[in-house]
């Protein structure tokens, strides 16, 4: 997967890597709407670099352009914060008129560290990333800071939520298909939609895990109820946050919180939302309808549940609270003890009480 | 207490056993299993509790406390019919007199009782061998372990369950587990513990469901009807 990305990224992108590498420690706090004065020690450089001519031969045979488009550098964020030697500091000093690298990609993975130099907790959680593990062990087409966020041109990340997305859809091209089509991904495509999860939102932007591991699976029920468990953020779509609740309270859900601690073997039988639901396929169950749903269910059951009768998915409330509507003989006897354990117990506290008023003062 | 003063220079009649080895090995059979099954079932019900984690972590997780839960279940069950057994057993051949059954008089004893306590008699009721507040707890009991043994094996076994019963009983088995088990907690608590540890009578803690032997001016104090049977009327 990360081998396409680096074939497309040596078209362009790989030109503006050469030459700034990234942001400043403020970079949230400035709007990138307004293109600002470029400095005086910028236009220096722009002198030779404002040249779309301008090419340098690789040592691989590979030309690649040195041309910086002003309009790039005054759209990014750090604009009026950095100068190209903030980044490009060697060419302070020394500037080299030949290749020093054997190639794009190979410059780019030994430069883009220099984010560091202001973004330090941010790059030290990409360190515990399972895209850092696969640079590590030489994948040098493993995503590094410049692939998400560009280089020349930096957005403000926070700004536009769908567009991180795409930058993982330059990798995960099929899983971000199949989000695209979801209930989120939808949304969040078509409408720009801030409120629905794009990719970051569940796989983390820079601490991101494997995801297909029963730790990952686990801990999914936190990241759904997250939203999911939000009453103001769910009454906007019409989404009870019952879902969260009866998951939590029900035998799987108390098995997944208790689990936790266990060897990952034993947390396989452990069922989370993602076992009816789906994960980036998620779709409406509204839309899906009620027959549709329940054969969804039904599998999910049969996967852990041998020679289920068909009646047995019944027995799991559909989220639902119990209600005389929904699983009346439920509520009927949740009902009964919640008013019969306070009656009885409280005539027992009296009658204690009593023993001990006669035993004392009363005799 | 002046009495039991008198009483103490009469070593020899000075303990009645009340209690058979049957009933002691029960009484601590109960003790053993309920603890377990409180132990494995209550991080079950309250499993977001942080105690909750702690205890199911150390019964070595949630599986193992599950299965530790199911075979005390077992045991509980087991135990429950040879008591059935042995009871309606002994009352039916004439060997054991029927006397946790409840009569009328547990419940004018109730109202008298009562009565005594807030100050308008002067004096309680006389009891028999057991009074309406241990008769209450003992059929709390036989009917509360017959609720959990019925409910429990449903959950046990939901697949055979839905195949033959509406599935519903499922969830709601769930629920009565569950607030049941939360009731007998809270009658051994308060009653229980109450009766045999606080009560003014028994202060620290009543022995003769262990020892199987009880003082007889206690005897005496608290049964008097089966005191008067035993050695007549004083």
């Amino acid at each position: 997967m990360t081998r396409r990305q680096g074939t497309k990224a040596s078209g362009s992108t790989w030109a503006a890597v050469l030459f700034v590498t990234l942001f400043a420690g403020t970079a949230s706090g400035q709007p990138a709407a307004r293109p600002a004065p470029v400095p005086e020690a910028v236009t220096y450089c722009l002198g030779c670099h404002d040249d779309k001519a301008l090419s340098l031969t690789l040592k691989d045979g590979s030309s690649m352009s040195l041309f910086v488009d002003p309009k790039d550098l005054g759209s990014s964020v750090h604009a009026s914060q950095l100068i190209c030697t903030d980044c490009h500091a060697k060419y302070e000093q020394d500037h080299p008129t030949d290749a020093t690298f054997p190639s794009r990609r190979a410059y780019a993975v030994s430069s883009y560290e220099l984010c560091k130099k202001c973004h330090f907790d941010t790059y030290t959680r990409t360190l515990e990333s399972v895209h850092y593990d696969l640079l590590k062990a030489g994948v040098d087409t493993a995503p590094i800071c410049t692939d998400c966020h560009g280089a020349h041109n930096i957005p403000n990340p926070h700004a536009k939520r769908a567009m991180m997305s795409r930058s993982c859809a330059a990798c995960h091209t099929d899983v971000y298909k199949t989000y695209a089509g979801s209930v989120h991904g939808r949304v969040l495509v078509e409408d720009d939609n801030q409120d629905v999860p794009a990719c970051a939102d569940c796989h983390t932007h820079h601490q991101v895990q494997q995801p297909g591991t029963t730790k990952f699976r686990l801990n999914s029920p936190d990241i759904c109820i997250r939203c999911h468990g939000d009453k103001g953020l769910m009454s906007k779509y019409g989404i009870s946050t019952t879902v969260a609740q009866t998951y939590l309270a029900d035998f799987h859900g108390v098995t997944a919180s208790l689990s936790r601690n266990l060897p990952a073997a034993q947390q396989q039988v452990v069922v989370t939302c993602v076992e009816c639901h789906g994960a980036h396929n998620i779709a409406s169950p509204k839309l899906k309808g009620p027959e549709a749903m329940k054969a969804t269910v039904a599998t999910a059951c049969g996967k852990c549940h041998q020679n289920t009768a068909p009646t047995f998915p019944a027995a799991w409330l559909s989220h639902y609270p119990p209600s005389p509507r929904h699983a009346p003989l439920v509520w009927a006897v949740e009902l009964f003890y919640k008013i019969f354990i306070p009656f009885a117990v409280v005539g027992l506290v009296l009658h204690l009480l009593l023993h001990v008023y006669r035993m004392s003062a009363g005799r | 207490m002046r009495e039991t003063e008198t009483m103490s220079s009469d070593d020899a009649s000075e303990y009645v056993v009340r209690f058979s080895f049957w009933s002691r090995f029960q009484h601590a059979s109960v003790i053993l299993l309920f603890g377990l099954l409180l132990v494995t079932g209550m991080p079950q019900k309250w499993p977001y509790a942080e105690t909750s984690g702690w205890v199911v972590d150390h019964l070595g997780g949630i599986f193992a406390a599950r299965w530790i839960h199911r075979a005390a279940g077992v045991a509980f069950t087991a135990l429950v019919v040879a008591h059935l057994t042995v009871a309606i057993g002994g009352v039916l051949t004439r060997r054991m007199k029927a006397s946790m059954l409840l009569d009328k008089k547990d419940f004018t004893d109730a109202i008298d009782n009562l009565r005594y306590y807030a100050g308008y008699a002067e004096t309680a009721p006389k009891f028999g061998r057991y009074d309406y507040r241990q008769k209450f707890e003992y059929w709390g009991l036989i009917f509360g372990s017959l609720i959990m043994i019925g409910t429990g094996f449903i959950l046990y076994f939901p697949i055979v369950i839905s195949r033959i019963l509406p599935t519903e009983l499922i969830p709601a088995a769930k629920v009565m587990h569950s607030y049941e088990a939360l009731f007998a907690f809270l009658i051994v608590l308060i009653w229980h513990m109450a009766g045999a540890h606080l009560s003014p009578e028994s202060f620290p803690i009543d022995t003769s469901i262990f020892t199987g032997k009880v003082r007889k001016e206690k005897l005496r104090h608290e049964h008097a009807l089966e005191y008067e049977d035993l050695f007549g009327k004083p």
